[in-house]
């Protein structure tokens, strides 16, 4: 399209789109102009008074004709010419920018790798392109994946970077080359840009100082045939026995309709196997597959996809990733404003979990209450906690049957604060003083909550219904509905002759529940928020059973059922089916994992190859959850070798309460930081996290060519897009585009050959007609 | 001649026990010492437990609607779907309860397909002989009913925010549905001879997390009768005393003292608070693996004549207040733990 364009129009359209066009004919305009008109009046005048035989219809296509061929010769006689402003050859610097990763090494589309391509026309020998380059400008180049560095030419690339930061890569040619006349960078590569910082940012400094992004997309934009697991969605920490459903994304191409298995392993351990039928070619399947982790501390994952025949990369077939096992008791308040057997159901339901510890708080009469599990006398000695200092010790709150005037003014605003600023999950339980029946609407609470509360019934009774449960599509994947036991305990086997049969999928774990009850009439969740059970009343209404949603720091879940014991003692139910311990644990693991601690550390990313440094980013809160800045905020870096490097973390001052520190990194292997936050003589808190050091696999992760991504980038800067088809135009391009020392040139458009084939179209038009009405 | 020697031998007898009573109401800490000790081992089985041969119409005790599978397949002999009552032990089965309680009985049956409040007080109705209502046309599990849980209700309820139903509710321990009631209360258990399903159905309620409240038992024979057959319902399980530090005694009030409640008789006469020979109440209970109790036993006591009675002004009333505390406690601890 391109060639036909510059055919008819004698240069390129890049040209024109960078030109201004002038006119060169020496006589003033308004002359030219002038004769034409007369010309073209006096053409209009002969056809106009000359009848003849011809219609006015055919006199008007003719003068028209007529008038159009001089007005083209009036064109081309104001000698139109586009000014264009190039560069000066060798008065100008460009930077080559050479993709040294790992994702060199896969195939290119004309060579046998990527990195070939570099080396054919970067290299010590020269190439057509590098001479052409070279002709008009002084060439720097440089090689870039993580780090960025000069090098004399391609030979010296290793293609052996585990990351391609091309932020940084721009970065750093534009400083070094800031103090000569540039007139743009060319960038050569994938543009598999995975260096964790945001390429927008380093755009604006060449925008600003117009130095244009010329970059050249090498490989094909996918990878055939191949699989790869895309992407896992792993917390960075849980709690021990946490069961996980983990959603793994597996991207394909040419595997269409067939099934494979993703495993997951610890250490040599495998610890689940899900098999999954790929989709359509380029479509994303997801997977959940469910985990159990059982070993505490730093664990490290590895969810894999066995190698595939004729497979294009197989180093994408792997990803590994660290989560941190805790080993500790969630301690989770329940209060209850009256005696149920929810209290007793609930109790027994985890108590086997020793990673929950429940404290109960149950008004057993007005003024009077009883407390189980608590750790001391002095515990909730005085009812509710009063201050947030109190209630904020504990990482998940369940609210119960207890009406809202119950509470305080400051206590209702404590709960709503639990979730949104302490950032613990908050539960609230149906009851017949629960929701809009115990006064909740208009309180702060009702603004907590993931559900819509409707009008109260007058007698909570009377709004008394069962409730069929059934579990939504995101309820079927999510942690909480996983009712089915992973592995089937020997005591579940015994009973099996005694019992009714476990349900084999989760479906009919669920669809074989017995009815719930309910007085509380909950029909709609709040936008935002998920439903993951709902349940139909007898009168068939849809009724929300299990909704949640994020409520600031924290989660709040609605769970407006009033005996969900009933699943464990029904007669349906065997004596020794674990569904409703499973969903009782689950329920409350979720419900408390995620509540950060007053101190907390992460790292920016949890892979970072040795020579690079980390980020350390530390939240520091009192008891009361408010930001400390004036805190000591210290980390202890303990390396693989068991070296410890203390480092101090600095308040950032833009966001209250964070501190950060920059960890060089050396040693391979996995790293453990624990942050200590002290006011004074009071230590405030400590934070662990943990990272790993050593070369990754992630160059091989959607190593298919990010055509969109760079011609982004070129957009941006001014620059121009290029394949290694058309890279051939780049010198020419860059010499009328680019920045640095300029010169105007002018180009002439009189002699475009679209100018003679339209005069003589034109006229030749005006015989033809002629001949065809009979006219000559 | 004979039978006025032998009512005066029981005039002398009373004088003699009305004096040692000086005048007071007796308790248990009042025993001898060397007759508190008690010796509950097992006697040698069978215990003849003379029983009155009455076939109990079926009309009068709701049956239950069909077992489920597994539990019928459990229950060896007897179809699952008709009550083991009728047939296997009607014969030597309990007496009947006088019709205007079994229209109450089948009402409260019938009312648990609608659980509209969280707390029913329920009475086991089990298969067995005679009991406290023995000559008053009763069987011995509906001893004291429905007046005594009536009553215990009312003040349940104006003691604790528990949200109760007000009136009594009796169901067969082989009623699939006595699962939805979490909280059981059964006496005369001296007297219970439990049919298979209804062991069946009793060890899944409890093996289930249901929770048994046993009273108004009284001496070795009853004991030892109750112990037979609990034992045939958690066989393994041992019963064990509750010592008076346990949560159970301070779960709403602190009870720092087991007392022996008198039946109603024995308590506005003043006569000695002991039947047969129970004269050390006792606090005893069945723990399941994890150390909770499944089952509390009140031996030696009659608690639900207390409260039958309580508003009596001739009845004592500490021991109504303490048999409602004992009761209030239990139904918290069984609600809790």
């Amino acid at each position: 399209m391109e060639s036909i364009f510059t055919a008819l129009f004698k240069y390129r359209p890049l040209l024109f789109r960078e030109g201004e066009l002038v006119f060169g004919t020496p006589w003033p305009i308004a002359a030219v102009l002038g004769v034409t008109a007369l010309v073209a009046i006096s053409a209009v005048a002969t056809y106009g008074s000359r009848q003849g035989k011809a219609t006015a219809g055919q006199r008007t296509t003719l003068a028209t004709l007529r008038l159009a061929a001089l007005g083209v010769l009036a064109f081309v006689l104001l000698q139109p010419t586009l000014v264009l402003t190039s560069t000066v050859p060798q008065q100008n610097f460009i930077g080559v920018l050479l993709d040294d990763s790992r994702s060199m090494r896969l195939p290119g589309e004309s060579t046998e790798t990527r990195g070939d391509f570099l080396l054919e026309t970067f290299g010590p020998e020269g190439s057509p392109l590098l001479s052409e380059l070279q002709d008009r400008f002084s060439v720097r180049t440089f090689r870039f994946s993580g780090e960025t560095s000069r090098v004399a030419d391609a030979s010296e690339l290793l293609y052996d970077g585990t990351r391609t930061d091309l932020a940084g890569a721009l970065d750093r040619a534009r400083q070094e080359l800031s103090s000569v006349p540039l007139s743009g960078l060319v960038v050569l590569t994938d543009g598999a840009d995975n260096g964790g910082r945001a390429l927008a940012e380093s755009l604006v400094p060449l925008q600003a100082a117009s130095i244009p992004v010329y970059p050249v997309g090498l490989g094909d934009e996918a990878l055939t045939p191949d699989v790869q697991i895309g992407r896992v969605e792993l917390p960075r920490s849980v709690l021990r026995g946490a069961s996980l459903v983990v959603d793994v994304v597996v991207n394909h191409r040419g595997y269409q309709g067939e099934t494979v298995e993703v495993v997951v392993e610890d250490g040599n351990r495998r610890i689940a196997q899900e098999p999954i039928e790929l989709g359509p070619n380029g479509e994303p399947t997801i997977t959940p597959v469910r985990v159990t982790l059982e070993e505490p501390g730093p664990r490290r994952l590895r969810f894999s996809i066995p190698r595939l025949e004729g497979e294009a990369v197989v180093q994408n077939n792997r990803r590994d990733l660290l989560v941190e096992v805790r080993e500790r008791r969630e301690k989770i308040l329940y209060f209850e404003g009256e005696p149920r057997h929810e209290v007793k159901f609930i109790r027994r339901a985890i108590e086997a979990d020793e990673n929950l510890q429940v404290v109960v708080l149950q008004r057993t009469a007005p003024g009077k209450f009883l407390r189980l599990n608590v750790d001391d006398g002095d515990e909730l000695a005085s009812g509710f906690p009063r201050t947030r200092e109190e209630l904020f010790q504990y990482r998940a709150l369940v609210i119960g049957s207890v009406e809202a005037a119950f509470f305080t003014a400051d206590q209702l605003s404590m709960i709503a604060d639990f979730a949104s600023r302490r950032g613990g999950g908050v539960l609230f339980l149906g009851g017949r003083t629960a929701f809009a029946e115990g006064g909740y609407r208009g309180t702060v609470i009702e603004d907590a909550l993931p559900v819509l509360l409707e009008e109260p019934a007058r007698d909570p009774r009377s709004a008394f219904t069962q409730l069929a449960v059934e579990p939504t599509n995101a309820g079927l994947s999510h942690p909480i509905s996983q009712i089915l036991p992973s592995e089937p305990s020997a005591e579940a086997d015994a009973a099996d002759a005694t019992g009714p049969e476990m349900p084999e999928t989760l479906d009919d774990a669920w669809a074989s529940l017995p009815p719930l009850s309910t007085m509380n009439r909950i029909v709609s969740a709040k936008p935002g928020a998920t439903t993951l059970l709902t349940g139909s009343s007898d009168e068939g209404e849809d009724r929300i059973v299990l909704a949640h949603h994020r409520y600031g720091r924290g989660r709040v879940i609605a769970f407006p059922v009033q005996d969900s014991w009933i699943w464990q003692m029904h007669s349906e139910i065997a004596v020794d089916d674990p569904r409703h311990e499973l969903l009782w644990q689950q329920l409350l693991r979720w419900l408390a994992d995620g509540a950060p601690d007053p101190v907390h550390v992460e790292p920016d990313r949890e892979q970072v190859e040795p020579g690079e440094s980390i980020r350390l980013r530390a939240t520091v809160l009192d008891s009361a959850y408010l930001e400390v800045n004036a805190a000591e905020v210290v980390a202890e870096v303990t390396d693989p070798t068991g070296s410890v490097r203390t480092e101090p973390l600095s308040w950032t001052v833009d966001d209250d309460g964070i501190y950060e520190a920059v960890i060089p990194v050396s040693a391979n292997g996995r790293h453990a930081v624990e942050v200590v936050a002290r006011q004074g003589e009071l230590e405030l808190g400590r934070g662990v996290a943990f990272f790993q050091a050593g070369p990754s696999d992630e160059e091989f992760f959607d190593a298919g060519r990010r055509t969109a991504l760079l011609e982004r980038l070129a957009e941006d800067t001014g620059g121009r897009f290029y394949t290694v088809d058309d890279v051939d135009q780049l010198p020419e391009d860059l010499r009328f585009t680019g920045g640095g020392v300029t010169l105007t040139e002018e180009r002439d458009l009189w002699d475009m050959p679209v100018f003679f084939l339209l005069i003589v179209g034109l006229i030749g038009a005006e015989w033809g007609v002629r001949r065809l009405w009979g006219m000559v | 001649m004979r039978p006025l020697f032998s009512s005066g031998l029981a005039l002398v007898a009373g004088i003699l026990l009305v004096s040692v009573a000086e005048g007071e109401v007796r308790r248990s800490t009042e025993r001898p010492p060397e007759v508190r000790r008690v010796d509950r081992t097992l006697p040698a089985w069978p215990v003849k437990t003379p029983v009155r041969s009455m076939r109990i119409p079926s009309r009068w005790i709701a049956g239950p609607p069909e077992l489920p599978g597994w539990l019928a397949e459990e229950t060896s002999g007897g179809s699952p779907s008709r009550p083991a009552v009728d047939d296997a032990v009607a014969p030597r089965g309990p007496l009947a309860p006088p019709p205007s309680r079994v229209s109450r009985l089948a009402t409260a049956a019938q009312q648990t397909l609608g659980l509209t409040h969280e707390f029913y007080f329920t009475r086991a109705a089990y298969t067995g002989g005679r009991g406290g209502y023995f000559g008053r046309g009763a069987p011995a599990w509906a001893t004291d009913y429905p007046k005594a849980d009536i009553q215990f209700l009312i003040v349940l309820k104006r003691l604790t925010n528990l949200d109760a139903w007000d009136d009594e509710n009796a169901i067969r321990l082989d009623d699939p549905r006595i699962r939805q009631f979490p909280f059981l209360y059964a006496l005369e258990v001296g007297y219970m001879t439990l049919s298979p399903p209804e062991i069946a159905g009793l060890r899944a309620y409890l093996d289930a997390g249901g929770f048994l409240m046993v009273d108004d038992f009284w001496g070795t024979r009853e004991w030892a009768a109750f112990e037979y057959q609990i034992s045939r319902v958690l066989p393994g399980r041992p019963i064990q005393d509750i010592p008076l530090d346990h949560p159970l005694f301070d779960m709403v009030y602190d009870i720092d003292e087991v007392l022996q409640v008198p039946a109603l008789g024995r308590g506005i006469y003043g006569r000695p608070t002991y039947e047969r020979d129970g004269y050390v109440p006792t606090v005893s209970g069945i723990f399941d693996d994890d150390g909770r109790l499944m089952a509390v036993l009140n031996w030696n006591t009659d608690l639900g004549d207390a409260w039958e009675h309580a508003e009596n002004p001739m009845y004592p009333v500490e021991f109504s207040t303490y048999a409602f505390q004992v009761g209030v406690n239990t139904v918290v601890y069984g609600m809790s733990h």
